[in-house]
């Protein structure tokens, strides 16, 4: 790849990505803050309590949808332009729609969580926000995700490598999952049940077919450009991806084992999540076998080292979510605080951290500023502390509650009880995850929009030039 | 995946096959449940004039799973009964059985969720907690079982420090020093409880019987209290001679006679609280054969109203209702016309049988296309009447 067209496209990503990442920053405080909160009412209940705006349940819900449209789908923006456009070797065209979309993308977000706490929501999973502001999402989605594909249409080398094809059907899963989930329970509305069956496979599936999957193409990305050595063991990524592409939609619903559904619908979900550890080992294998060759360079450049605490927790905590859907397990933990072990351990604990890698990774090359390594580094021990605590705080936590939950002989508030100390646990943690974050946060800022009015000329320089 | 519409192709397919099992495939596999009774004739049909199950919820309960729904109460409370191999909640006495997709079909809102930091409210309805001791919670667990986390509400409650009619003591009985309070339910937390009430799947199906937990004969004190409760509501209703569902939707079309606000029908302005209407102006409901008549001419005036000459008890009356169908302020759904419309059938002096949703919305879609804003008069009516 020779320089200056490397150069030429980082210069094209400029605009776009800075405004996708300063706003997935700015979403990434406000589910901290909205996590903070939700911690805190569970360990004092009283807090603000007489708003109705902060009730635990919508302050739960909306934080979630913050962390996973707001955090999540703005950074998914940022890394795919970024990555497709680099392995395309071709420069980003339409900034303004970019820019366009992603600015009405924020705002239907915004009112979409207003609409929350102002009690419109709806009863599905990750699909909460208000009715109106879904068509303004796909839009913009639909934009944004066209542009991407025109740079990845437009590409140098027809043949196409691991990371494009996680980013790639990441960017195509979403709107499907969306349709198909819209059509049952809004259009074609199911009666009982079938409502739930379909709320819980879209909830589960926009964290396996969208989140996860950028992250592990990030992750292909990354590791190899930077260790200057090709993937271990390559040929069976592309095992790995269709694995992926095969069993993760059928395996999310075995979370209604028992329920009131055909048994069919868990059954098959329960074994599915099991044949899920082999694209979990594929991914481990081509990760660690890789990184594992060269672990000074991992562990002195910050960006991979963050990749790899991500890619780690992606293997261990996968498995162990592959042990909690046997069903003699899954008994004890189905409903319990596991659960949000699951969520966190995917969102924070793999997502998001390879997110951070990938930023601190692409900020340098973008904007030719760098964030300071002190910084970085408060901004990585803390996180690993933080996320650390809140996964053991929910794990040991959760399966404290889910046996003492199979005591019929205990009140239930006695079971509540044991596991309050979690809770108090999980409070710290978001406070310690929340000040990590800010710190991230304010750094990135401060490189982005370094003065109002510098960041101003140049623009004005972009477009005429 | 070098051809990018080929790759998505495949993408799109990963999804759709695992789409039309979870959702098509169940679709018609269940999709066409409907209300049935506890033990099937021996072709498989249901025996007439039996009892059907599950029955829909009162219109004030409906509005109350809208409001569970906003506050977000299934963030940790579950509405389901799972299988006694998937774990022990009939023996933790969350319900007589585990609970199938034909408890759910009647239901708007299906609140099922995966979390349970509070206990499952699928039965709650059958706990034996009063009406009360439910506001008391709503408002703040706290002050009822001790290191509570539920959610408090008190958002929902006028507070005030002497008593007024309708007010509920709510002293923090842990706390000797904490003031007197009482509170007043607002229309929503009515609604919340109407429909926490509501949540009971009593009544057996054909595919799914009541299950005996072992410590059945088990001298525990909790037990013999559940019992004597039970006692208690079956006597009750034998003497009054009035089933629950029947008495819920009396009840739920007695508030929404009565309410003058939004979510009421304001029937009490007008017809006022004894039935008998204004002499000249209003006609009475007590007696009047247009309630206790034919049953497609009632819904049809409350859909869509009623206007000019109609003879009410052998008097005239010149007016106009307008129909509580329209959009304009605040319609009443099938639910909600079928309580008030049972309710006005079965108060005062009248008593004949109940209103379903079912024959409303029967009615309000053989008229899809009149529009909802024009009233019936009785000339109208007659001539339809005698046509059909
Ligand atoms: C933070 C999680 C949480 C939320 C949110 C929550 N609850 Fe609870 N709920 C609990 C816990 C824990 C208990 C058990 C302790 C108790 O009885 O107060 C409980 C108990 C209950 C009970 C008593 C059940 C029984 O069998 O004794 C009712 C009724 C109830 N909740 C209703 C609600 C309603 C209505 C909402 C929404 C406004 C709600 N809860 C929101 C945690 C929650
Ligand atoms: C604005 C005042 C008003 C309100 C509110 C109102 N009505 Fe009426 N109602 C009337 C009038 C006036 C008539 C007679 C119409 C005519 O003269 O054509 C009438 C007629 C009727 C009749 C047929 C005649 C009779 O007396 O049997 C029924 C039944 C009835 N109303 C039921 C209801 C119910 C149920 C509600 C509440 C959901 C309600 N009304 C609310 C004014 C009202």
């Amino acid at each position: 790849m020779n320089k200056t067209s490397e150069q030429q496209i980082d210069q094209s990503a400029k605009f776009a990505f800075s405004f996708f990442v300063a706003s997935a920053g700015l979403w990434l405080l406000a589910a901290a803050l909205l996590a903070y909160i939700a911690a805190a009412k569970l360990t004092d209940p009283l807090l603000l309590s007489s708003w109705e705006y902060f009730t635990y349940g919508k302050i739960k819900i909306s934080q979630a949808n913050a962390f996973v449209y707001g955090w999540g789908g703005n950074s998914i923006f940022a890394v795919s332009l970024w990555i497709i456009a680099r392995l395309s070797q071709s420069p980003i065209r339409g900034t303004v729609f970019l820019i366009f979309a992603g600015a009405i993308w924020n705002l239907a977000i915004t009112s979409g969580l207003l609409g929350i706490l102002d009690g419109h929501m709806l009863g599905h999973e990750l699909l909460e926000m208000p009715k109106e502001v879904w068509p303004a999402l796909f839009i913009s989605y639909i934009i944004i995700a066209f542009l991407i594909l025109v740079v990845f249409r437009s590409r140098r080398q027809k043949v196409t490598i691991a990371p494009q094809w996680f980013i790639i059907a990441a960017l195509i899963w979403f709107p499907c999952l969306f349709l198909f989930a819209w059509n049952g329970l809004e259009i074609n509305v199911g009666r009982g049940t079938l409502q739930s069956i379909l709320s819980m496979w879209f909830g589960q599936n926009i964290i396996w077919l969208w989140l996860t999957p950028v992250a592990l193409g990030c992750a292909y990305y990354i590791i190899p450009s930077v260790l200057n050595r090709p993937i271990d063991k390559y040929y069976l990524a592309i095992f790995g991806f269709w694995c992926i592409a095969g069993l993760a939609p059928w395996s999310v619903v075995h979370h209604l084992e028992g329920g009131p559904v055909p048994m069919w619908v868990p059954a098959v979900g329960t074994v599915m999540s099991i044949a899920m550890v082999f694209p979990i080992a594929v991914a481990s294998t081509n990760f660690h076998a890789t990184a594992f060759k060269d672990v000074s360079r991992v562990w002195n450049y910050l960006p991979l080292r963050f990749v790899i605490f991500g890619t780690l927790s992606y293997t261990i905590s996968s498995y162990i979510g592959v042990i909690f859907s046997i069903p003699a397990v899954a008994k004890l933990t189905q409903f319990s605080i596991i659960n949000e072990f699951h969520f966190n351990q995917r969102v924070y604990g793999f997502f998001s951290m390879i997110i951070f890698g990938l930023v601190y990774h692409i900020l340098p090359q973008v904007t030719g500023k760098e964030i300071g390594t002190a910084a970085k580094n408060f901004h990585f021990w803390t996180s690993a502390l933080g996320v650390f605590a809140l996964l053991l705080a929910y794990l040991i936590g959760g399966l404290t509650h889910g046996v003492l939950a199979q005591q019929p002989t205990l009140a239930w508030i006695t079971v509540i009880d044991s596991v309050k100390p979690y809770f108090l646990i999980t409070e710290f943690a978001f406070i310690i995850l929340g000040f990590s974050q800010l710190v991230f946060v304010l750094n990135l800022w401060k490189v982005i929009v370094p003065n109002p009015f510098s960041c101003c000329e140049k623009n004005v320089e972009q477009k005429t030039a | 995946m070098n051809n990018i519409f080929k790759f998505a192709i495949y993408i799109f397919l990963t999804l759709a096959f695992a789409w039309l099992a979870f959702f098509v495939g169940a679709k018609n596999q269940y999709g066409d449940l409907e209300p049935t009774s506890e033990y099937l004739e021996e072709n498989k049909s249901v025996p007439k004039d039996a009892d059907l199950f599950p029955k829909s919820m009162s219109g004030n309960a409906q509005l109350g799973a809208k409001e569970y729904l906003s506050l977000g109460c299934v963030t940790c409370h579950t509405q389901q009964v799972r299988t006694i191999d998937a774990g022990f909640d009939v023996e933790r006495g969350w319900g007589q059985r585990p609970s199938v997709p034909r408890d759910y079909i009647l239901q708007k809102e299906v609140l099922l969720g995966h979390n349970r930091v509070g206990p499952d409210l699928a039965n709650i309805g059958l706990r034996g907690y009063t009406r009360e001791w439910l506001h008391k919670h709503l408002f703040n667990p706290q002050i009822l079982v001790e290191g509570s986390i539920c959610q408090p509400s008190p958002f929902l409650y006028d507070v005030a420090n002497e008593y007024s009619t309708g007010a509920i003591n709510a002293d923090n009985e842990a706390d000797d020093n904490a003031s007197t309070i009482f509170i007043k339910p607002t229309l929503r937390a009515n609604r919340i409880v109407s429909y926490l009430e509501s949540l009971k799947q009593d009544y057996e199906l054909p595919e799914m019987s009541f299950i005996e937990t072992q410590d059945e004969d088990a001298e525990d004190v909790e037990d013999v209290e559940d019992v004597i409760l039970a006692e208690e509501s079956t006597t009750k209703e034998a003497q009054s001679g009035v089933p629950t569902w029947l008495a819920d939707q009396i009840a739920s079309g007695k508030e929404i006679y009565s309410k003058i606000t939004p979510g009421g029908g304001m029937c009490v302005g007008c017809h006022l609280p004894n039935g008998l209407g204004q002499p000249g102006a209003i006609p009475p409901l007590d007696g009047s054969d247009w309630v206790l008549g034919d049953k497609e001419r009632l819904i049809k005036i409350s859909i869509h109203g009623l206007m000019g000459e109609v003879v009410v008890n052998g008097k005239k009356y010149v007016g106009a209702m307008q129909g509580f169908g329209q959009t304009l302020g605040s319609p009443l759904n099938d639910q909600q016309i079928a309580d008030v419309l049972t309710y006005i059938r079965n108060e005062w002096g009248n008593s004949v049988s109940a209103i379903s949703p079912e024959e409303v919305k029967a009615v309000r879609d053989s008229h899809k296309n009149r529009e909802l804003t024009s009233m019936w008069t009785e000339a109208e009516l007659q001539k339809q009447n005698s046509s059909d």
